[in-house]
């Protein structure tokens, strides 16, 4: 069970993160929820759709991560294979709360960093220190405070992005069938992606307005990472035909 | 063979701004979107002294493909329309009036509908839980009023068959917005007070009180009750129903909802009272309640004191509420389009709103037209031959079905009940229906029409609900059929589960709805 508690730097002076091992329980997804300002660094490693949100119906983009529910292909013996980790799984187990007493108040609430306790990263003897001696935050604390801040700044500015392409008509509903080595095969629904057609004949101005405001750019972004749908299916295609990654100079375990 | 006139069509006038004038302008611009020189022109003229009645909150799932075609959003429509999602129908006390007497006519068609008909096997028992509980999923998010969709499905898309409820004086001047708006319809307010004809009969132009004069190739009458045009102009005769229909007289009151997290009920529910039925329709800022009741069986103090009767049961009567009454005169014109002109809405009939016909006959009128559209005016009495017959066999068909559910009771606690099933009140085409369905299910074969208001879907939704009992012929029936239905009967009750179990409530969803919107795709 996930206990999310606010972080004070009273109660959780001797709390310390146990970084070494990957969060291994948070990434048992097959897509993760990804922001436009991490796509340069994604488009290195995943394919990113756009799918919509279960909560609003929104378009929000997501880094596609497996093809069964709870699949991971880039979990590798417990160790994350890539070189960038979208932000949506650092800042685990960390996440921002609303302040109860502004949701009493009925205002708009101000967000506390909160901690999962259930986790087995909170430790007590190894790992990186939350607060300082005096109280104030340390380092790793303002990384990850720093982290969830973009994370939600992020995803208003993604909902502003799919929000626009829907509007212009470039968000179009994509179906993939993909057969593996083995024979089975997998259907993936709920992915859309940019309608290259209505893209191709957008006017002018529209156009110059998604430039502009630096959408355009993160188009071809998520447009050029769809090459990696054929490497994630590598991926799982080396796993069932049993060969194991084993990367250069690595034991393993 | 005289030449046809050569005079194209190619200005439309509607007169008339309530529900049937702005669906018909809808319609129409949206059908012919070309305006100016190589175009058709819309007008709509409605007059500033009669304000539109907004008839009808009860829509068809038809509704869905209208608003579409016209080109609104599904989001605006339902924020500005304080709509909700309807699934179908409730209905309390119709049979036997005891404590369990209640049956769903869902928009969902039953199981293999479209294949099979698995009505007689249903039939053969257990009968259990109800024959639209048995072969449509719908039934269960109607009782626990959910959803027909989720905030991820498209726009007009649904996992279940679903219409709306709607604040019909909110949706003409929402239709009003979009129609001249975007649509290049043309809104002028004034009043008729001459009709112009030509040599022919025709009408050539409207005069109005401001002294304009307004000419039209096409005018279409949605004058509501007054009926300008079909009626006083032309003198066509209403062909009155009350002889079938009892119900001539209805009180209407609008009620709060408790709280702001009360379910919002995903249909409408019509409950049988001693000389009528009362309308329960939620709405997403209130709920629209009234008894629609036959005078001639019930004062109108008696039937309010029902009708508070029934508020006083839900804790809904309170010393605030305004109560209205309204008459109902149930009937169709003989003809609706004579010479240039077409009656849609209340000025072609009304009947009263057990099924609410009202507003799907608007939308069916308007395609119709548009789809008949005549190329030049001398083909004008073509089209108002075909139309004229389709529209009278629909107004017949409506009768016939709205009758079926007096017809069908066995309730023996009033006059009313009893009277509703005097032969000589039952139309001859429903009575030859009924003979031939106590051996024979309803099936596609029994109507006519491509285009059905009921089809055999509703038929057999009525009639088992209503307890009618079909016995067909053991060698009409096959054990192919038979063993299909047992599946299907089990695939519909997981389907209700799977569904039940990941649809949000009625409620919520609207309330996400105004909040996000629903995406187009």
């Amino acid at each position: 069970m996930v206990n999310l508690v606010a972080l004070n730097n009273q109660t959780h002076r001797n709390v310390r993160i146990a970084t070494m091992r990957s969060s291994v329980e948070y990434a048992a997804v097959n897509a993760v929820s990804v922001i436009p300002r991490e796509f340069q660094r994604l488009v290195a490693h995943y394919p990113i759709f756009y799918t919509k949100s279960t909560e609003t119906g929104q378009f929000e983009p997501a880094a596609l991560l497996g093809f069964a529910r709870h699949e991971n292909l880039f979990l590798m013996d417990g160790r994350w294979d890539a070189a960038y980790v979208p932000l949506q799984i650092q800042r685990q187990p960390f996440s921002l709360i609303p302040r109860p007493g502004d949701v009493a108040q009925g205002k708009r609430p101000a967000l506390d960093v909160a901690l999962d306790l259930s986790s087995p990263h909170v430790q007590t003897q190894e790992g990186e220190r939350l607060f300082l001696d005096d109280g104030q935050p340390s380092k790793f604390l303002q990384t990850i405070t720093s982290m969830l801040s973009a994370l939600v700044s992020g995803s208003t500015e993604a909902y502003t992005f799919t929000g626009r392409l829907a509007e212009f008509d470039l968000i179009e509903p994509v179906r993939i069938d993909i057969e593996f080595v083995d024979g089975s095969d997998t259907k993936l629904q709920g992915l859309y992606w940019i309608a290259a057609a209505a893209l191709k004949a957008l006017p002018a101005a529209q156009l110059a307005e998604l430039r502009d405001r630096e959408f355009l750019e993160w188009m071809y972004f998520q447009m050029a990472s769809l090459a990696h749908v054929s490497a994630l299916v590598a991926r799982k295609n080396r796993l069932l035909s049993g060969v194991t990654a084993v990367r250069p100079g690595e034991d393993r375990k | 063979m005289t030449p046809a006139e050569p005079r194209p069509v190619r200005k439309i006038l509607i007169v008339g701004g309530g529900t049937a004038g702005w669906i018909a302008a809808g319609v129409l611009a949206s059908r012919y979107p070309r305006r100016g020189e190589d175009g058709i022109s819309v007008t709509l003229v409605e007059s500033t002294q009669q304000p539109p009645i907004g008839v009808g909150e009860g829509t068809w799932p038809t509704i869905r493909a209208t608003l579409k075609q016209i080109g609104v959003t599904e989001t605006d429509f339902l924020r500005e329309c304080d709509a909700s999602f309807k699934q179908g129908s409730q209905f309390v006390k119709w049979a036997d009036a005891s404590d369990a007497d209640t049956y769903w006519h869902p928009f969902t068609l039953p199981a293999d509908y479209a294949d099979r008909n698995l009505a007689p096997y249903w039939l053969e028992g257990p009968r259990q839980p109800g024959f639209a509980p048995s072969l449509c999923f719908q039934t269960e998010l109607c009782s626990h009023a959910l959803a027909p969709k989720q905030i991820t499905t498209p726009e007009f898309a649904g996992l279940a068959n679903y219409a709306y409820h709607l604040d019909a004086g909110k949706f003409g001047p929402f239709l009003q917005k979009h129609c001249v708006g975007k649509l290049g319809v043309t809104h002028v307010y004034d009043e008729i007070v001459q009709v112009q004809s030509d040599d022919r009969g025709h009408i050539s132009h409207l005069v109005t009180k401001s002294g304009n004069l307004l000419a039209a190739d096409l005018f279409i009458d949605c004058s509501g009750f007054s009926a300008l045009l079909i009626g006083k102009h032309f003198g066509v005769p209403f062909l009155s129903q009350k002889d079938v229909l009892f119900i001539d007289k209805a009180w209407a009151v609008q009620i709060p909802y408790r709280d702001a997290a009360a379910a919002i009920a995903s249909a409408t529910i019509s409950t049988a009272q001693s000389s009528g039925w009362v309308w329960d329709i939620g709405l997403t800022t209130r709920r629209g309640v009234g008894y629609v009741f036959s005078s001639n069986y019930v004062s109108d103090d008696n039937a309010l004191e029902e009708l508070k009767t029934y508020l006083a049961a839900r804790g809904d009567l309170s010393p605030e509420l305004t109560f209205r009454n309204i008459g109902i005169n149930s009937g169709y014109r003989q003809e609706f389009w004579v010479g240039n002109c077409v009656a849609v809405g209340l000025s072609a009939g009304f009947l009263e709103p057990l099924e609410a016909s009202a507003i799907v006959m608007i939308e069916l009128s308007a395609k119709s037209i548009a789809n008949l559209l005549p190329g030049c005016r001398g083909d004008m009495q073509h089209a108002a031959r075909i139309f004229n017959d389709t529209f009278r066999y629909r107004w017949e068909r409506i009768v016939d079905f709205l009758k079926l559910h007096y017809v069908l009771s066995r309730r023996t606690d009033s006059s009313f009940w009893i009277d509703n099933r005097g032969s000589a009140s039952i139309p001859d085409s429903l009575r030859e229906g009924l003979q031939f369905w106590q051996h024979h299910c309803p099936w596609h074969e029994d109507f006519q029409h491509r285009e059905e208001v009921f089809s055999a879907a509703s038929y057999q939704y009525v009639l088992y609900g209503m307890g009618f009992r079909t016995e067909t012929a053991p060698w009409l029936l096959s054990d192919s059929d038979r063993n299909r239905a047992r599946e299907a009967m089990s695939e519909t009750a997981r389907h209700a589960r799977a569904l039940g179990a990941s649809l949000p409530g009625n409620r919520d969803l609207l309330a996400r709805i105004r909040r996000y919107g629903l995406q187009k795709i």
